[in-house]
């Protein structure tokens, strides 16, 4: 008779080894530390504490510039040379423009500064329709421009591309603006038979009587300059002059004054070229060259006009964005969450851990990946709130020290702009963290982990400030500081030619777009993490 | 004597000893060179020459910060600190030991560091349209001089840091965050005052006065009283760590 023996077999049940439990392990191994949690929430109050700090203390410098208020209530330029007359009621206006150039002096710039076009890319010329002669008035505008072609501009925000190429006398450009109640309309030709509509305005609320006619305007010459050491990093320029030779005018509708009046709108008249700069803090103007001598605005001979003006009509943007220098703040917290992200696998390795994580889940990259989602989430948690926290109350602090209305508008935080900084530094936040992780895996020291990550996402933003303009800009897209551009706070325009330092909000990367950069770098180095981890011993 | 030998037998056989000293001397020449080759004159004629030689100590001083750092919290991760103080109970003089052998070993790569990027700039600079400069002329010779004890006082920094902290990340964190957080906001802050204070009272932007050889009077400290206040943050971070290496238990 023989025995049968049963093998033992436990009665325990066998644990699911999912992802989710792997996450919920790696997410007991950090809450259980109590050094990280402490960092942790000492990085979420870090990123709230910082800004704020730094907009308490943030002094503003804005008076330099004149602005208006515009029909949306934002900060816009409006000055230029109007030569007008009253419209009432529905009617058009078109004319022929043969030539759209610089005039006048040029300002003087000190070395470093590279020479300015004679006509500026956005000068411009040719036939607008205001509600009346006030700065800041609703408007509709056909033009043609120095270097962008004709455009079809209204209320200093929007901007419709034409025909391509500039204006002159063998290939002149034919404009018409035609009112029907509060529709404009914008048509441009070549041969002043064949029209193309450019597009359509609704001005709500435009009044039966308008100021009708041409017009002339060129923003001012304005070039950012970084040099090494500093001597001349800023902003540097003066007003420029465009004239404009215009014919074959012809009206249609109720023009009841029967003559041209012509008349400056707002500021910009001339003035001495002046060079500003603007180094953080430290605002400098130096008196440049001599103004243009009162020039010759408007000459109307044998239905030929001549007319010449300086500054633009177009959106303002201000040469300092505070909200995006106060949020540089955030590099505080930063720094503690690369800290934590490297740790939180370097300890493992300097403790041995590694050995057991790794013998209870034999696929390695799965750990990897559930570590960085959950370094990544949790640190995403805590920066987020710490943002959101700054986000109202540095701009509080901001408009409590002189960064207001019409100059500085507060971002509402439910908005896409407050929304895209509040969420993008928490992104920002996380995605170092994840970096950190992953050369933590490559390195497994935990020092090494940390200088390296701190070396690329942080200290390009140094050299950034003392190399030339162009290089700079170069290291502001490569490296994984190009996602600091999620936090610029004032809108860029592209009917504006932007005149500002990159870390004055002017990067060279769209806020997403620089964002991503960071991400390739994460992913790229969670990759290589993955193959190392994989491939080594423990 | 037998404490010095004994730290220095300790940070010559450690491999990473080797890695970190190339990288110094990789990051000080790879930056300098960079960012030499890219400033160039008809745009930038006012610039410092002999600072702009040196910008590679801004990135070396990251491997320098970091070697510094492991060697005192590099024996508490392994627990080699019991048998070092075991061999060296006086403290201090363990501290003081592991401070004159990392200087020693720091000045050296400074040096190499210095050296090969103002050999580097001296071949760049012409081609840039600027004069090359000389370690004869006295102020770049100052600056040379000054940028490896500038490295030396960041080595000292980290070993006092890590003899406050122990744990190597969390001091490379303060050292690091310590040296480049504030030149990246006292270049932002919208505070006349307080970036003027920013550039006389912190480590790196005071300690690195000293490269400066331009326009003297207008800098916001001097070379030597930057390098001076520098150096007074390395003695207040040296008496903290060794305090409590004294006090507490290892």
């Amino acid at each position: 008779m023989t025995a049968t023996i049963t093998p033992y077999r436990s009665s325990q049940q066998t644990a699911r080894d999912g992802f989710t439990q792997l996450v919920r392990s790696e997410w007991t191994k950090f809450r259980t530390v109590r050094g990280w949690v402490i960092a942790m929430c000492a990085a979420a109050l870090l990123t709230a504490l910082a800004p704020i700090e730094l907009s308490a203390t943030a002094q503003n410098h804005n008076s330099l510039d004149t602005v208006a208020t515009g029909p949306a209530g934002d900060a816009v330029i409006d000055d230029f040379y109007f030569v007008h007359q009253p419209l009432t009621g529905n009617g058009s206006i078109t004319v022929r423009v043969t030539s759209l150039h610089g005039v006048g002096p040029m300002p003087q710039l000190p070395s470093g500064f590279t020479p300015f076009p004679r006509t500026q890319p956005w000068a411009k010329a040719g036939l607008i329709v205001k509600a009346s002669s006030r700065p800041g008035s609703p408007y509709a505008a056909m033009m043609v421009t120095g270097g962008h072609g004709v455009r079809m501009q209204y209320d200093f925000t929007h901007d419709t591309a034409g025909l391509a190429g500039a204006a002159s006398v063998a290939s002149p450009r034919w404009l018409r603006l035609t009112r029907s109640g509060d529709t404009l309309t914008g048509y441009a030709s070549t041969d002043g038979t064949h029209w193309t509509e450019v597009g359509t305005a609704d001005l709500a609320g435009l009044p039966s009587t308008v100021q009708a006619g041409l017009f002339a305007a060129s923003p001012a010459y304005m070039q950012a300059n970084q040099s090494f050491g500093g001597n001349n990093n800023g902003i540097g320029g003066g007003p420029s002059q465009a004239a404009a030779v215009l014919d074959h005018l012809r009206l249609t509708g109720s023009w009841p004054a029967r003559s041209w009046t012509g008349g400056q709108i707002g500021g910009g008249e001339g003035g001495p070229a002046s060079i500003i700069q603007s180094n953080g803090g430290k605002v400098t103007v130096q008196p440049g060259a001599p103004g243009p001598a009162s020039p010759d605005h408007f000459r109307q001979a044998a239905g030929t006009f001549t007319v010449a003006g300086s500054g633009d009509i177009a959106p303002y943007e201000p040469v300092t964005d505070p909200l995006l220098v106060c949020f540089y703040g955030t590099l505080i917290g930063l720094i503690v969450v690369i800290a934590l992200g490297a740790m939180f696998i370097t300890a493992e390795f300097r403790r041995g851990l590694i050995r057991t994580t790794l013998a209870a889940t034999p696929r390695r990259a799965r750990v990897l990946a559930a570590k960085a989602l959950v370094a990544g989430s949790v640190t995403f948690a805590a920066a987020l709130v710490g943002a959101a926290v700054a986000f109202p109350i540095a701009q509080h602090m901001l408009n409590r020290n002189g960064w207001k209305a019409p100059y500085y508008q507060v971002i509402p935080l439910f908005s896409t702009t407050g929304l895209r900084i509040v969420l993008g530094t928490a992104g920002l936040l996380a995605v170092a963290a994840i970096l950190a992780l992953a050369a933590g895996a490559v390195l497994r020291r935990g020092a090494g982990a940390v200088t390296s990550v701190v070396a690329l996402v942080v200290f390009p933003l140094i050299l950034a400030v003392v190399l030339p303009l162009s290089p700079a800009n170069w290291l502001m897209r490569l490296t994984p500081a190009a996602a600091f551009s999620v936090q610029q706070a004032v809108p860029q325009y592209s009917q504006v030619s932007h005149s500002c330092l990159p870390y004055n909000g002017c990067y060279p990367l769209a806020p997403w777009a620089g964002f991503g950069v960071m991400c390739l770098w994460a992913l790229a180095a969670l990759a290589g993490a993955m193959f190392l981890l994989r491939r080594r011993d423990v | 004597m037998n404490a010095l030998h004994a730290e220095w037998t300790k940070l010559r056989t450690v491999p990473s000893t080797a890695w970190l000293l190339l990288t110094a001397v990789a990051l000080t020449v790879g930056v300098s060179a960079l960012t030499t080759s890219v400033v160039k004159c008809p745009a930038s004629c006012t610039a410092d020459t002999t600072k702009l030689s040196l910008t590679g100590i801004m990135l070396g001083q990251a491997a320098v910060a970091t070697l510094a750092v492991l060697v005192m919290s590099g024996e508490y991760s392994s627990g080699m600190i019991r048998v070092s103080l075991a061999a060296v109970p006086r403290r201090t003089t363990m501290l003081a030991a592991k401070a004159a052998v990392v200087t020693g070993v720091v000045l050296v790569t400074g040096a190499v560091s210095v050296l090969g990027s103002v050999l580097i700039a001296r071949l760049l600079l012409p081609d840039n349209g600027f004069a090359p400069i000389s370690l004869w002329d006295g102020p770049t010779l100052r600056a040379a001089v000054g940028s490896v004890l500038y490295l030396a006082l960041i080595a000292l920094l980290g070993l006092g840091a890590a003899s406050a902290f122990r744990d190597s990340a969390v001091a490379v964190t303060v050292v690091l965050g310590l040296l480049y957080i504030f030149p990246i906001i006292g270049n932002l802050i919208l505070n006349a005052q307080w970036q003027h204070r920013i550039e006389r009272w912190t480590p790196m932007n005071a300690g690195l006065a000293i490269q400066a050889t331009k326009d003297l009077k207008a800098l916001p400290i001097g070379p030597w009283p930057g390098l001076g206040v520098l150096a007074l943050w390395v003695a207040a971070a040296l008496l903290v760590g060794g305090l409590l290496l004294k006090l507490r238990d290892a």
